[in-house]
């Protein structure tokens, strides 16, 4: 086995471990409305929802080989690692590629820690951006795209996202609007019943989605890195086995259930009844399906926040609690730059201690933060037990009289 | 053109649509449910008509189109799968290559 080979493994590792990740990070998106408003027990929703992504990632045929071309020019457009980076039998590449998934991952589970829900294609991005920029500098990096299409950081992952919570927090606002404007007069047992089914169907579809967008992404990396180092020649076609392993990744670690951020997406943002868990799960399964239909991708967890909000806005009377959504929109804007800086900072730390010795550094280093992470989630530990619970904003901090000054 | 001039191209056709499908069919399942409570009448309706039969068949019928889109929003789904699209060129929907 030769050094390189131990790196790809550890490459591949890491890019399941982020897979999997990506499915109890994004749980929410599609569960947690259905969670909040007792449509699904939490058990039976999340294995729902993790049955329908493994589903959704078998479907995904197409190959998503050049996902990393739109943010970063680590490979030629029909697939290939650029050469310069293969040189040295692909550990360049690598290595590039193990400190972008080491900083998505550790941004990923430390906005699950604070039970945020934050992007994972963004974590993605910008860990690849970070250890790219540190890699090749900031020329590697794909910023504006060549004008010809929706391309790079800012159109593929800036513009849609300022944009997506906009738009889908339109649609679910008058959904929602229009829901209780046509079912006055009709008693809440029976509507909520009915409203009830309307939200598993509509959960289900986003859930599916979900697997088919999000788990090719992790296939083409992988993929990627098989090429790189020689394992793999075909570009139009992705080895099953990569399939197989990023499909159960993705649907158990969806299983799993990222109950820090269901809590927060179900209960903190919006108290919500079945017609508006309903509204919002539509809002989200329709601008999902066209804007990918259009080419448009968006984030689902943009878009499923921005679906939660609209459906409480549309409803009148309800309470939003802005300051929740005001942290999470400061989760978002930091995101890209946040995981960009681990990635960045994974490269460096890899690349002077150099070659396979620099690999396993950046390896523990991520077992490490994990551990770590998880540790400290054990301290108030969320779970399907008590994932519904009131929602207890925590008091402003007042300066008690007298001790100014 | 610029990233912002596609991204706004491509927002307002995201909105348009998802208006449609998203709002629209949530609308449409709302009215089923509304008729559902007219057929059963009683104490479905805060006002305790009598139940009328007809709503119980316009209600089935206003179901049946939300699942026949939900059903389309799947083959979509598993099509572009295998690489195809669904076109609406010829006004119903027919899967085609992309």
């Amino acid at each position: 086995m030769t050094e390189t080979t131990v790196i790809l493994a550890l490459v591949v590792i890491t890019a399941l471990g982020f897979d999997f990740t990506n499915g109890f990070h994004d749980t929410a998106n599609a569960m947690a409305t259905s969670i909040a408003t007792g449509a699904l027990r939490p058990k039976v929703a999340v294995a729902l929802s993790g049955i329908l992504n493994l589903i959704g990632a078998f479907l995904s045929v197409e190959v998503a080989l050049t996902v990393s071309n739109a943010v970063v020019r680590i490979q030629n457009s029909d697939g290939t690692p650029k050469e310069a980076l293969t040189s040295d039998g692909g550990t360049a590449l690598l290595l590039i590629v193990l400190a972008g998934l080491v900083g998505s991952i550790v941004w990923n589970l430390f906005t699950w820690l604070l039970g945020l829900p934050s992007s994972s294609s963004h974590a993605l991005f910008g860990g690849l951006v970070g250890a790219t920029v540190a890699g090749l500098g900031w020329a590697g990096v794909n910023w504006n795209g060549d004008g010809s299409k929706l391309d790079g950081v800012i159109g593929k992952v800036i513009l849609p996202a300022l944009m997506s919570p906009v738009i889908a927090g339109l649609v679910a606002a008058v959904g929602t609007w229009l829901i209780y404007r046509i079912t006055v007069g009709v008693a809440a047992r029976f509507t909520d019943n009915g409203f009830r089914w309307g939200q598993i169907g509509s959960a289900s579809l986003v859930s599916l989605a979900h697997g088919t967008n999000d788990a090719q992404k992790t296939m083409g990396v992988i993929t990627l890195a098989l090429i790189a180092s020689g394992e793999w020649t075909d570009t139009t076609n992705i080895p099953f086995w990569v399939k197989a392993s990023c499909a159960l990744a993705i649907a158990l670690g969806t299983y799993l259930g990222g109950w820090r951020i269901i809590r927060t997406l179900g209960k903190g943002l919006v108290e919500i009844a079945p017609p508006q868990g309903m509204a919002a799960e539509s809002s989200s399964a329709a601008v999902i399906l066209v804007s990918s239909h259009l080419g448009f991708a968006l984030s689902t967890t943009h878009v499923a926040t921005g679906s939660i909000l609209g459906s409480g806005v549309g409803k009148s009377g309800a309470q939003v609690r802005w300051r929740v959504a005001g942290r999470m929109v400061a989760a978002w804007l930091i995101t890209l730059p946040s995981a960009a800086v681990v990635g960045a900072l994974m490269w460096f730390i890899g690349d002077l201690i150099g070659g396979l010795g620099g690999a396993l550094v950046i390896f523990l280093i991520l077992l490490a933060a994990a551990g770590y992470m998880y540790w400290r989630s054990r301290r108030t530990p969320v779970d399907h037990s008590n994932v519904n619970d009131e929602w207890d904003e925590p008091a402003e901090r007042r300066e008690p009289a007298g001790t100014a000054v | 053109m610029s990233n912002l001039g596609f991204a706004l191209e491509g927002a307002w056709k995201v909105l348009l649509a998802g208006l449609i499908l998203g709002a629209g069919l949530p609308a449409v399942f709302a009215l089923g449910i509304r008729s559902m409570a007219f057929g059963a009448g009683g104490d479905a309706e805060v006002d305790h008509a009598a139940p009328h039969p007809v709503g119980r068949l316009v209600a089935y019928v206003l179901f049946a189109v939300v699942v026949l889109v939900a059903l389309l929003g799947i083959t979509y789904i598993v099509a572009s799968g295998f690489g195809k699209t669904i076109s609406f060129e010829h006004v119903y929907p027919a899967i085609v290559d992309k």
